[in-house]
């Protein structure tokens, strides 16, 4: 093992670097909030029902809300997969990520919106036929409405992808053999997808599991609160750090758990995605209104809170908005960290994967117990935003800038930029890593063989098949910060403020209007980072080709 | 990577323009501590710093965090480095928080000039506006508005109102008290009574009012101040406070210096300004609430159509302290 590990030492030593990097900043930031508090005996006497009941509404409300995601997620995948020539295709599929990297508050009152007492739907159902839905967004129907709003998108557009890679070859065969729909999404679709759902279905367990603000808004009552609102209590409201400390290891043990479940897949010889040639036939009759029906419904569900947000922002002064200094310098700040967590958060995801790949892939390094410890650290280092709670993140960093004194705004800065980069990673894994593992393993004979190493292997072998994953990755993760308001709320001063903290500005005093003008502006940089970034990325690819 | 490069030159840049900018200048800086909302370019901070800083040739510097409350943890966890010299906006109901931290010093500034509803005798904390907590309605949509708590119990199926959390929100705290002030032993069972009538409950008075003007709810808990921002700013009189004939529960913000403060005589002056004539007539139309001292301009046109409740209620700031626990527990085990 050694001895591989040293043969691969190019492509397992940065990875490697990142991902022991980030554990050791989990654990100087427990270490550094240990050291600021009196001794801390460990006991499980502060495991009262509360938060026994907590913890087990948690995982209830995080498995419902992922496997409706998973079922709408795979649903619109499939229809879109099969239904591949419609007008305004590419932008649904766009505008599919945008609800995921919103800000949750803007994404909360979209669907408020549309879905609330007062919303869109209600209205109609009241005048057409004088019944109403009621106030079922709030509660547990509302965060599984939220939850999987958020998700399911996230979810589609992952499948998708692995959908449209599936040999158009298993297609005609199926044709040949008769294959019915059923027949051939369990012998062909399904197999394929079905690692791609693992990871994405633990990913978006984590998510809902440490969900914060849309408990909140729309949990209705203290009953449905999360462990990580609790922690939010415990510092805030008691200042009782050692108790912060405690649900945060139980939130982390679980999600250490979790990701130790999640990553014990063998990912078998699948496909690679190249170019998506449509399938040149049609679904049977049935099939294809059944698919339509999905992507009409999917749409309506997705894109009205959008087309919400953009009808309420419309009013807003934005004369004002753009004569406020704040606002400039609040956009700016945004811009720079999202535009520096991305490019990181690719480089990052990059060399991770590559890293982890040689500790699942039988020919480079054998199986054995410390083969799969490595791979579980290095994939777990990649979920560490997910394990640790954002405000436990905030509160290390902020130890560190009292620690070593510097400049608040360096601090500060940095403290946005590694927790932007750790808040995109788990995203960016679940969509490289997979792909990463696929090339290796069926292009590393051909690549050792052709004596193809490093930079010619990178562009000659790893590049065209990654392209539009690294696109979609470098997009998700400047929109993700973009609309991250996690640990500024410690470093918030009038040095720094970024953008979704300066909405939350305006919605505290009144200003909701406002607060809609800046929501829609946040929007429509979100979309259009998603819809410019991938093409941007198709064509530099080209140029350095040429 | 040349990106990345570039941004890092701007980081660079702004940082040595900022140590430049303090080289330069020579006055003293005082900082305060202080919610989001009071420093903003909308809020009462900025005139508040351009009147303080002519007057007294200093420079004032706002620290902003997204509550009160969290600016005293942050200025805890800063221990002996922290900047803060004042610490401005907490509540008085929890105001006790932070005199446990013996962090603060008295600020010995006279406070006859004061014009509460209650007096005052506070020697550490001092007062610089209030407000009473109320429910918001739309009168344009809500036509039949409970007067009680009682007639609130009363109220329709259908009628909903949306409070704020007492464990992350001043407003929601003030609910808190509000009820216990009233129902004292009895506020369990009310609480759990009221439940259904409560649409959700949420972290912030952001939240809760801005799903209110969405029209999700015919009561908000916010403020009888709140109808004066519509009334001023978009010259709308739709939205009214609900008198409660049980009396409104209080809201009083206020400041504190810090002992570790190294300009104790300028910010000794800072709290004498929040007293003062000028500070008085920038808080109704910026902080929407009242001043603590009458002015001889009296409040702007439109605060004179507010409600003002005839019967003040507050519970003792000792007492809130030992048994806000408990007050907690009772809370969530009636939700």
């Amino acid at each position: 093992m050694i001895k591989n590990i040293w043969r691969f030492r190019a492509a397992i030593l940065p990875g490697s670097i990142i991902a022991l990097s980030f554990l050791l900043l989990a654990l100087s930031i427990f270490y550094i909030l240990f050291l600021h508090t009196n001794q801390i005996e460990f006991s499980f006497n502060f495991l009262n029902h509360r938060i026994i009941h907590l913890i087990e509404f948690t995982i209830f409300q995080a498995f419902l809300s992922t496997l409706l995601s998973l079922i709408i997620g795979t649903l619109l995948a499939w229809s879109l997969a099969h239904q591949n020539a419609f007008f305004g295709r590419n932008l649904l599929i766009a505008l599919l990520s945008s609800s995921l990297v919103l800000p949750t508050l803007i994404v909360v009152f979209g669907i408020i919106s549309i879905l609330g007492n007062n919303g869109w739907v209600n209205r109609a159902l009241l005048s057409l036929f004088d019944t109403s839905l009621g106030n079922f967004v709030y509660g547990l129907s509302g965060i599984l409405v939220a939850h999987v709003y958020l998700n399911a998108s996230f979810a589609a557009r992952s499948i998708l992808h692995v959908f449209e890679s599936i040999p158009k070859e298993r297609y005609k065969l199926s044709k040949s053999l008769g294959f019915s729909v059923l027949t051939r999404f369990v012998l062909i679709e399904f197999p394929a997808i079905k690692n791609s759902l693992k990871s994405i279905a633990s990913t978006i367990f984590l998510l809902c599991f440490t969900s914060f603000a849309i408990v909140l808004v729309l949990g209705g009552s203290p009953a449905y609160n999360t462990l990580e609102v609790s922690i939010y209590e415990a510092i805030r409201i008691d200042f009782d750090i050692p108790m912060a400390l405690k649900l945060a290891l139980i939130q982390l043990s679980i999600t250490f758990f979790l990701v130790i479940l999640s990553s014990n897949f063998h990912t078998g010889l699948s496909n690679i995605k190249t170019a998506s040639t449509p399938v040149p036939w049609r679904e049977p009759i049935a099939t294809h209104r059944v698919q339509i029906l999905i992507i009409l419904l999917c749409s309506f569900l997705f894109i009205l809170p959008l087309i919400s947000i953009v009808v309420d922002g419309l009013g807003a002064n934005f004369g004002r908005i753009f004569h406020d200094a704040l606002f400039l310098k609040s956009l700016f700040t945004s811009i720079l960290i999202a535009s520096c967590s991305s490019i990181m958060t690719v480089i990052c995801a990059l060399l991770m994967s590559d890293a982890r790949r040689n500790f699942n892939i039988n020919h480079r390094i054998k199986k054995s117990k410390a083969r799969t410890l490595i791979d579980l650290l290095i994939a777990f280092s990649g979920n560490i935003y997910l394990a640790i709670p954002s405000l436990i993140l905030g509160l290390g960093f902020f130890m560190f800038s009292q620690t070593f004194q510097g400049p608040q705004v360096l601090w500060a800065l940095l403290a946005l930029l590694s927790a932007n980069i750790l808040m995109s990673l788990p995203f960016a894994l679940s969509i490289l890593y997979p792909s990463m593992q696929k090339i290796a393993q069926r292009y590393d004979k051909l690549a050792f063989s052709l004596n193809l190493e490093g930079k010619s292997r990178w562009f000659y072998c790893e590049w065209p098949y990654l392209k539009t994953s690294v696109a979609y990755v470098a997009a998700l993760s400047f929109c993700l910060s973009l609309g991250d308001l996690g640990v500024i709320a410690l470093f918030g001063s009038d040095e720094i403020t970024t953008l979704p903290w300066y909405l939350y500005g305006l919605m505290g005093s009144y200003n909701t209007k406002d607060g809609a003008g800046v929501a829609l502006m946040l929007l429509v940089l979100t979309l259009s980072i998603f819809i410019l970034l991938p093409k941007v990325f198709t064509r530099n690819f080209r140029a350095t080709n040429q | 990577m040349k990106n990345k490069s570039t941004s890092w030159r701007y980081i660079f840049c702004i940082l040595l323009l900022t140590t430049l900018l303090q080289a330069q200048s020579e006055k003293p800086t005082l900082v305060v501590y202080a919610y989001a909302s009071f420093a903003a370019s909308w809020g009462p901070g900025p005139k508040i710093k351009a009147a303080f800083e002519k007057k007294y040739h200093c420079n004032l510097k706002f620290v902003t965090t997204s509550s009160a409350i969290s600016a005293l943890r942050k200025i805890q966890l800063e221990g002996k480095n922290t900047k803060a010299d004042i610490l401005m906006g907490l509540d008085k109901s929890s105001a006790n928080i932070a005199r446990k931290t013996h962090l603060f010093m008295e600020h010995g500034i006279d406070t006859s000039a004061l014009s509460l509803p209650i007096a005052w005798h506070d020697t550490i904390f001092l007062p610089f506006d209030y407000s009473y907590f109320s429910f918001v309605y739309d009168a344009h949509k809500t036509h039949k508005v409970p007067h009680s708590f009682d007639a609130l119990l009363k109220m329709p199926k259908d009628f909903k109102i949306i409070i704020e959390d007492p464990r992350s929100s001043t407003p929601g705290l003030g609910l808190l008290l509000w009820i216990k002030a009233v129902y004292g032993d009895k506020a369990g069972d009310y609480w759990r009574q009221l439940s259904p009538h409560i649409l959700t409950i949420t972290k912030s008075w952001s939240e809760a009012y801005g799903l209110f003007l969405k029209g999700e709810a015919a009561m908000v808990l916010s403020y009888t101040t709140s109808p004066a921002y519509h009334i001023i700013e978009e010259h709308k009189s739709n939205y009214k406070a609900a008198p409660f004939k049980n009396g409104h529960y209080a809201q009083i913000e206020v400041s504190a210096l810090l002992k570790s403060s190294p300009h104790k005589a300028l910010a000794k002056k800072f709290l004498a300004f929040t007293l003062s004539e000028t500070f008085a007539n920038i808080i109704p139309t910026t902080n929407w609430a009242y001043p603590v001292i009458k002015t001889k301009q009296g409040l702007p046109k439109g605060f004179e159509s507010l409600y003002i409740p005839t019967h003040m209620l507050l519970l003792d700031d000792k007492e809130i302290e030992t048994n806000k626990k408990h007050y907690l527990d009772e809370w969530l085990n009636a939700l």
